[in-house]
């Protein structure tokens, strides 16, 4: 993976390939480049070329449980459920057809589906799920979900996990770990294997792999029948321009990540369409707590409050993101899948969409700061200058940045940016050692605000400035956010009834207090060859989130897509 | 003799220096490879909870604890036993067999495009020296503007017109990758299609230079006494040009072009990312970015060890090519 790994970002663009990719969008007409690429003629028998966004040639990794891993999770090795991130609704059973938990959240027991096979033949059995767990558990290297309960077999088709605790908000985790065969792996090593003939019970086996490509075929025996895309290829390129190339091309059948003129895709190729949905909460970060070590004026809440006031974000829209950023909540509940969880305390249920300086100014007011000579406040001679972080070469913060930067003058306020590599800006953003970050925050393994409060605004993931700290490098800490999040792990999902005061507890906390600034949630875009295959995601069937470097999700769009003609 | 053993022995100080650099400079980096990783789960939407950490801290093994001596000391070791460790971007492929994936598409490419734009620049700079003056000339100008126009930018200029506009070539990719890569015509028929374009970009853009550089030697040594000496003996012209003037002329070009190669391995970075061919430069920038010291190390030694190896042919070379640099010994 190289740097420009960041599929929503544009690639490190160099002015000219922008320029030029302009260029190739204007003069689409005359396509057809007569590539070598032959992706299979139209048919039944049609093969989906995509294109992940990785950059550069592939190293061969099917081990699910690798973090390198190119590949396998989802398509071959199958969870037992599936967990739409897309849309609030009940786990699609996959190898486990049904799943409960007892009264107080210590035994969860999943019934799995009978009938289903390994690619090899090989019968399909409660012994694999205990045995998957168990090895999670015995090696901490690949135990990345942290699990720690006591799996169990009661029959040949339930299995148990008892917990020592209420552990309801760990039940996503547990149901999204792929299944790998006991009578294969048991002589695996699962740190250091790469699983080069991958056998899982999922729709696809893998075909054949190049460092170039590799290709997944239909699995004749999937127990939910054979898929009718028979053959997907996945593609090396060197990186997003590469990707906006092939698309113009009519190589690559579908890539998550952004074109040239994305919002008159299908104008420009009129086999392709472009569909946007909305899960990463782009924010700037602060490093909020001056107890924690953190120094500047972003310490201040006020000047926090004041910089969300003072963005327009229709203009940092049109300007940045090609008018493919959406709406966000201060809350951080995903609107509008997650709009149920938003508070009634909460007076702002969506971000403002325009600036207001007017209001900006009465909050720094109200707090003690005074507008200087320049028009920028100040309060105790220190001015009102803040400096934002950003990765060089990620064009579209940048320019949002730009704007912003004018915004906020007009606000009183002066926001400079600093652009540094992405090692760099990783290494700032974990030890505390900026005063804003533009970043965005993404979601849990289940459709369910929990995980991002877990994550990004509990203490005990952030650390003292100087300190490596978790995912909340804005450092915020809040004794009655813990708590409340404490309560939450200990109910059940879906007992909204009994969760909402925790919710509105945390939700009136961080919307005051704005650790994190939100600006807009971030649009991933997908584009999709319409022509060639029928089936994909849309605003009436959102069944999975359309994102092809998101493995679960892309397996089962997989199994949807219909070729055409 | 002792010409060469003094040449071997700076090569050995330089080797040193060198492999001592390669170890120092990629820790000089910001972050760690545990924090990177996780930093780019999260950017694609994939939970990073504090136990994915310790799990993938454990993973990927950051025996930082170890001080830095130790870790220079061993890494000299395993470098003189080949072996260059574990790469962390690629866990757990070996760093040499990610190199040797990509090596041989990057020595082919550039390394035959490189021999083919000195050869052709050194050939055109002899016949444009040996007639200054005339409408030749104009060669220079129109070589030094394609060498002067930024590369990636020619590079995609070319690819628009010659692979979307005109289709001639594939516009992405080292083959089509539906073929089995290995020695069978249908997969080399395509390795070639691939490859004209990137390597007509390379050798458009370098060829000026040699021309350049050949054109101005060729002028300078036909006002030389011995070249005036062959004339008034009345030997052919075209044997002047060959035997007198041009053996003398491409003397520097000879040493410019061993460098050149040396360089082979690193100056394709551009190239991969615009074709989206495959190489080394395309790991060596994904080692960068993912704080892959074992990677960065491995990569920086093959560069190395090819100016370095390039470097000393030369010279070696050099003395017998030309008698004039031995000349104190």
């Amino acid at each position: 993976m190289l740097h420009k790994t960041r599929t929503r970002r544009r690639a490190a663009v160099l002015a000219g390939a922008a320029a030029l990719g302009l260029l190739l969008t204007a003069c689409s007409g005359s396509s057809g480049g007569g590539t070598g690429e032959s992706s299979g003629g139209g048919g039944g028998d049609a093969t989906l070329v995509a294109y992940t966004g990785q950059a550069g040639d592939y190293q061969i990794n099917f081990n699910p449980f690798s973090p390198t891993r190119i590949g396998g999770l989802g398509t071959i090795y199958e969870p037992l459920f599936f967990l739409n991130k897309a849309e609030v609704g009940d786990p699609v059973p996959l190898l486990g057809t049904e799943q409960s938990w007892n009264e107080d959240g210590t035994v969860l027991t999943v019934t799995l589906r009978e009938g289903v096979t390994w690619s090899d033949g090989e019968a399909f059995t409660a012994d694999d799920v205990v045995f998957t767990f168990e090895l999670l558990k015995s090696t901490p290297a690949i135990n990345s979900i942290g699990f720690d309960a006591d799996v169990a077999a009661v029959d040949d088709t339930h299995v148990t996990f008892t917990f020592g605790a209420p552990a309801f908000v760990k039940g996503p985790d547990v149901l999204n770990t792929p299944i790998v065969p006991e009578h294969l792996w048991k002589d695996v090593n699962p740190t250091e294997d790469v699983i080069e003939e991958p056998v899982g019970t999922g729709a696809y086996v893998l075909g054949d792999y190049k460092p170039q490509a590799f290709t997944y075929d239909a699995n004749p025996d999937y127990w939910g029948g054979e898929p009718a895309v028979k053959h997907i290829r996945f593609l090396a390129l060197s990186g997003n321009q590469a990707g906006a190339d092939a698309i113009a091309a009519g190589t690559v059948d579908w890539q998550t990540g952004p074109i040239p003129d994305i919002q008159n895709t299908n104008k420009n190729f009129p086999s392709y369409d472009a569909y946007t949905q909305w899960q990463m909460q782009m924010v700037l970060a602060t490093c909020s707590s001056a107890e924690m070590g953190c120094t500047g004026p972003q310490t201040d809440p006020a000047v926090r409050q004041a910089l969300y006031y003072a963005i327009d974000r229709t203009q940092l829209n049109k300007l940045a993101f090609q008018e493919t950023a959406g709406e966000m909540s201060p809350t951080f509940a995903l609107t509008p899948s997650q709009d149920a969880f938003i508070s009634d305390t909460v007076e702002e249920k969506t971000v403002p969409m325009t600036a207001d300086p007017g209001k900006a100014a009465e909050i720094l007011e109200a707090a003690g700061w005074q507008k200087g000579s320049d028009g920028i406040y100040a309060k105790d001679g220190e001015r009102l200058s803040l400096t934002v972080e950003v990765v060089t070469g990620w064009t579209d913060y940048i320019t949002a940045l730009d704007a912003m930067a004018s915004q906020a003058k007009a606000a009183g306020i002066d926001l400079q940016a600093a652009q540094s590599s992405w090692n760099e800006w990783t290494e700032k953003k974990t030890s505390g050692r900026f005063q804003l970050v533009i970043d965005s925050l993404g979601q849990g393994p289940a459709p369910d605000p929990y995980y991002l409060y877990n994550y990004y605004f509990s203490s005990a993931s952030g650390a003292k400035v100087g300190e490596t700290a978790g995912e909340n490098f804005a450092r915020y800490a809040n004794p009655d956010v813990d708590a409340a999040i404490a309560e939450l792990a200990k109910l059940p999902l879906d007992d909204s009834a009994a969760r909402q005061q925790y919710f509105d507890t945390i939700q009136q906390a961080i919307v005051n207090e704005m650790p994190y600034i939100p600006v807009m949630t971030g649009g991933t875009t997908s584009i999709w060859n319409t022509a060639k295959f029928t089936g994909w995601p849309a605003d009436d069937d959102l069944y999975a989130f359309p994102a092809v470097w998101s493995a679960l999700d892309s397996a089962e769009i997989f199994k949807r897509l219909e070729p055409q003609g | 003799m002792s010409y060469f053993l003094r040449k071997l022995g700076f090569y050995v100080v330089a080797l040193w220096a060198a492999l001592t650099l390669n170890f120092a400079i990629p820790r000089l980096l910001p972050g760690n490879p545990v924090d990177i990783l996780l930093a780019k789960l999260q950017q694609r939407g994939g939970s990073v909870t504090p136990e994915t950490r310790e799990a993938y801290a454990l993973l990927l093994g950051g025996d930082d604890s170890q001080p830095l001596w130790n870790q220079y000391l061993s890494y000299l070791g395993n470098l003189f036993r080949g072996d260059l460790g574990v790469s962390v971007s690629y866990y757990p492929a070996k760093v040499s067999d990610v190199i040797m994936a990509s090596l041989p598409w990057t020595v082919v490419l550039v390394g035959l495009s490189t021999v083919i734009a000195a050869v052709l620049g050194v050939l055109l700079g002899a016949f444009v020296g040996w007639r200054p003056g005339t409408w030749l000339d104009s060669l220079v100008p129109a070589g030094t503007l394609l060498a002067a126009v930024p590369y990636f930018w020619l590079a995609l200029i070319l690819a628009y017109l010659l692979a979307r506009v005109l289709g001639w070539f594939p516009l992405q990719g080292g083959y089509d990758v539906v073929l089995d890569p290995g020695w069978n015509g249908e997969f080399i028929l395509s390795a070639v299609q691939h490859g004209i374009l990137p390597a007509l970009t390379v050798v458009l853009a370098s060829v000026g230079g040699w021309l350049l550089g050949m054109r101005n030697m060729m002028v300078s040594t036909l006002s030389e006494d011995y070249v005036l000496t062959a004339e008034a003996k009345g030997l052919s012209p075209l044997k002047i040009l060959r035997s007198y003037a041009s053996r003398n002329a491409v003397l520097p070009s000879v040493a410019g072009f061993a460098i050149s190669l040396g360089f082979v391995v690193s100056g394709s970075v551009v190239t991969e990312q615009v074709f989206s061919y495959p190489g080394i430069g395309g790991r060596l920038l994904g080692a960068v970015t993912n704080n892959d010291y074992a990677l960065m190390q491995g990569v920086f030694l093959f560069i190395t060890l090819a100016v370095l190896g390039a470097n000393l042919v030369v010279d070696l070379l050099y003395g017998l090519i030309d008698p004039r640099t031995r000349a104190r010994s």
